[in-house]
């Protein structure tokens, strides 16, 4: 089957841009930050749902980066000062860890809307995934690296569970540390066996269908090993990644979220590019029986404008829904 | 410069109430025109009375405005002479902020409205849509105002091209390319070079060339977003495009970035050429105790500049502009003489904030860059 998403976080629209500044300047109440963020959050759903997306997330308008909803509600860790979100001119505070990670409250169902989130169709939810969570934090109490990424996939796995009960039916982890990767360094073997170890730590004894997104990078650096990884679907910045490179690989066993609309940049793209060239890769990859494919952007809408972003979620849905009349 | 440790700031000065609500025509208070009135006399501004009569008028005209931009512009050189300082400019008064000034003055540009920068911080993000085109000079008027009312050497700030394309979103030249590319990488890293290259002939170097007719000797390049993408291939477009904006032009040219990534600039910094200084930001990064040895934690990442063969002066961050701080005469000193230790010889040390002042209040501002020079003198004290 061939469907689609969004796999971030959603542009905040201009009215509650607005009202976000007047309370960083005292000038608006919590109250009013409340009720912006609510009706923000109604119109960016309704716009999911507008496009006919299949799974619908309720727009991450809160979260301050992707890490901060941890970072604050999590025993053991706090927000240290600003860092450079990979290669962008955005910045997310650095999760420093000073003790036992430990988490005491359900996190992300708590923050999420789902009160006013769609009841006719799936939900989907995002959070860091492990090497990234380790990789962008400051580890000031675990002996290794490799010590926090699985303390860090315990409580992953707690919040999956709760997410899971809570009416959930898809996950992203969120992995662009996988696949950054500007000085062109390959990754240990040890490393991609630890990461895969990770997952299946945070997807214990869970029911819940599973992408592990990567964007900001090339996805070819973690094949083959990637599609040993125990997840449903692998998701892929098609922005990032070797094209003909990626096209040498079968997916047979897994999914794929194909990140065909470019969230980096304002250009509205054409819709018939975008199906010639998601037609061959997913020729190219599926050789015998094509598997579920989601058409998706390639990381967060937020680095646009929302209205540009309606804009390109308006023309994935189209694609995903051409892609999927062409299948069998 | 014929002393030791030349003192610098790096371009942007807070603007003060009064110029921003008086050059948006809204009403100002007693205080902030008593602000005016007591700056003004503290930095010895003539003919005070004309101002503040253009301050207390309900409607401005666009020659008022001018007059305010103007006002503002003197304030703010007189400033940087009454803190001491060798080397100055007028604060960029004239300008809105570093990257709209020029996107608002160019043409193929349009402002498509607010992203997020961090937390609830937004900034307004233009896209190309059009090749750009150059309409008129928008640094040219606010140099020769300076020029014409300073003795001091001046350095003309310069927003540099790789960091008005890497903060735009690049339609026009995505468009161009992305019908003739199968992969869509490439396609963008093509659209990039183009649209730098294409910034540099129509629109920065015309630019430049006018600035050195009208009397400019020293241009410095301001990058900020220069490691923003650490990888090879955008770092040498980096330096392509540093090489490419000051060819051939008979003027002194330096380089401005901060709280970026110094093991990567490093590592390019000796393939920029006419590029006399290296204005960096050290003080955020380091220690506010005295000494010259291991408390310096913050000016480490010089080694790797020395390491690399780079052989052009530093401007030497010494002060810090994220905190009230007032960095005491000894410790600038002392930062100084760490430098020296390090670089070796004294003479490719220029003392210098870490960046623009425009975040600290004038009073705070003033306290720091007078510090500033006191310490620089003890420490030219410290090598007699």
């Amino acid at each position: 089957m061939i469907r689609c998403y969004v796999t971030g976080s959603l542009p905040r629209p201009r009215e509650l841009i607005e009202v976000t500044r007047a309370y960083d300047r005292n000038k608006a109440s919590k109250e009013e930050l409340e009720k912006a963020f609510q009706e923000s959050t109604k119109k960016v759903i309704e716009a999911q749902v507008q496009a006919g997306l299949d799974y619908i997330i309720d727009g991450m308008l809160k979260w301050q980066d992707l890490l901060r909803p941890l970072t604050e509600n999590l025993e053991g860790v706090q927000a240290g000062g600003l860092a450079r979100w990979f290669n962008n001119n955005t910045f997310y505070r650095r999760p420093i860890i000073l003790g036992p990670l430990c988490r005491t409250r359900n996190i992300i169902a708590k923050i999420t809307y789902t009160e006013l989130m769609p009841k006719d169709r799936p939900w989907k939810v995002i959070l860091p995934a492990p090497y990234t969570f380790v990789r962008l934090s400051e580890n000031k109490f675990y002996k290794s690296e490799r010590e926090l990424m699985f303390a860090y996939a315990e409580i992953l796995n707690e919040e999956i569970k709760n997410l899971s009960e809570a009416g959930f039916k898809y996950v992203q982890l969120s992995e662009p540390a996988l696949v950054y990767n500007p000085f062109e360094e390959a990754i240990p073997k040890d490393t991609l066996t630890d990461i895969e170890e990770a997952l299946r730590t945070s997807l214990k004894n869970v029911d819940i269908r599973c992408c592990l997104q990567t964007f900001f990078g090339d996805f070819t650096r973690i094949l083959p090993e990637a599609l040993e990884f125990p997840v449903d679907d692998l998701g892929i910045d098609l922005y990032e990644t070797n094209l003909k490179e990626l096209k040498e690989y079968s997916f047979d066993k897994k999914g794929v979220a194909l990140g065909l609309i470019d969230a980096r940049s304002s250009l509205v793209e054409d819709e018939k590019g975008l199906l010639k060239v998601a037609n061959e890769i997913i020729e190219a990859i599926y050789p015998s029986k094509i598997q579920d494919i989601f058409i998706c952007p390639n990381c967060d809408l937020e680095f646009l404008p929302w209205e540009r972003a309606e804009e390109k979620i308006r023309v994935m849905g189209r694609v995903a829904r051409i892609l999927a009349r062409g299948q069998p | 410069m014929d002393k030791l440790f030349p003192t610098q700031e790096i371009g942007s000065l807070a603007k003060p109430a009064w110029r921003i609500k008086a050059y948006r025509g809204e009403p100002l208070s007693d205080e902030e025109i008593a602000e005016a009135i007591e700056w003004g006399r503290k930095l010895g501004i003539e003919n005070l009375e004309s101002l503040i009569k253009v301050l207390k008028k309900h409607q401005k005209t666009p020659e008022d405005k001018k007059a305010i931009l103007q006002w503002s512009a003197l304030y703010a050189i007189r400033f940087f002479e009454a803190a001491g300082l060798d080397i100055i400019f007028d604060g960029e008064q004239w300008r809105s902020e570093m990257y709209e000034h020029v996107i608002r003055n160019v043409g193929g540009f349009k402002f498509l409205g607010y992203v997020k920068s961090f937390d609830y911080r937004y900034f307004n993000k233009a896209a190309c849509i059009n090749k750009p085109a150059y309409l008129k000079s928008f640094y040219v008027e606010e140099f020769i105002f300076t020029k014409e009312n300073t003795k001091k050497m001046i350095k003309v700030p310069f927003t540099g091209p790789y960091t008005l394309v890497d903060w735009t979103f690049n339609e026009y030249y995505e468009r161009k390319v992305m019908d003739q590319t199968e992969d869509f990488k490439q396609g963008k890293s093509y659209a990039k070079r183009e649209f730098i290259f294409d910034l540099i002939k129509e629109v920065i170097r015309p630019e430049i060339s006018r600035l050195i007719e009208a009397g400019a000797t020293w241009i410095q390049i301001d990058e900020p977003a220069a490691t923003t993408n650490p990888s090879k291939e955008e770092m040498q477009l980096f330096v392509e495009a540093f090489n490419e904006t000051v060819k051939g032009f008979n003027c002194t040219f330096s380089l401005h970035n901060c709280y970026s990534n110094y093991r990567v600039l490093a590592n390019y910094a000796s393939q920029l050429r006419n590029c006399s200084q290296l204005a960096l930001e050290f003080a955020n990064r380091d220690s506010t105790q005295t000494g010259i040895d291991e408390v310096r934690i913050g000016y480490n990442e010089l080694k790797f500049f020395e390491d690399n063969g780079y052989q052009g002066n530093y401007g030497l961050g010494v002060v810090d502009v994220h905190t009230d701080f007032i960095e005491p005469p000894e410790l600038v000193r002392d930062r100084i003489l760490h430098a020296v230790k390090i670089v070796g010889d004294p003479n490719r040390i220029f003392a210098s904030t870490d960046c623009g002042l425009r975040t600290r209040k004038w009073e705070i501002s003033f306290a720091k860059l007078r510090n500033m020079v006191l310490g620089a003198e003890l420490a030219r004290k410290a090598l007699w």
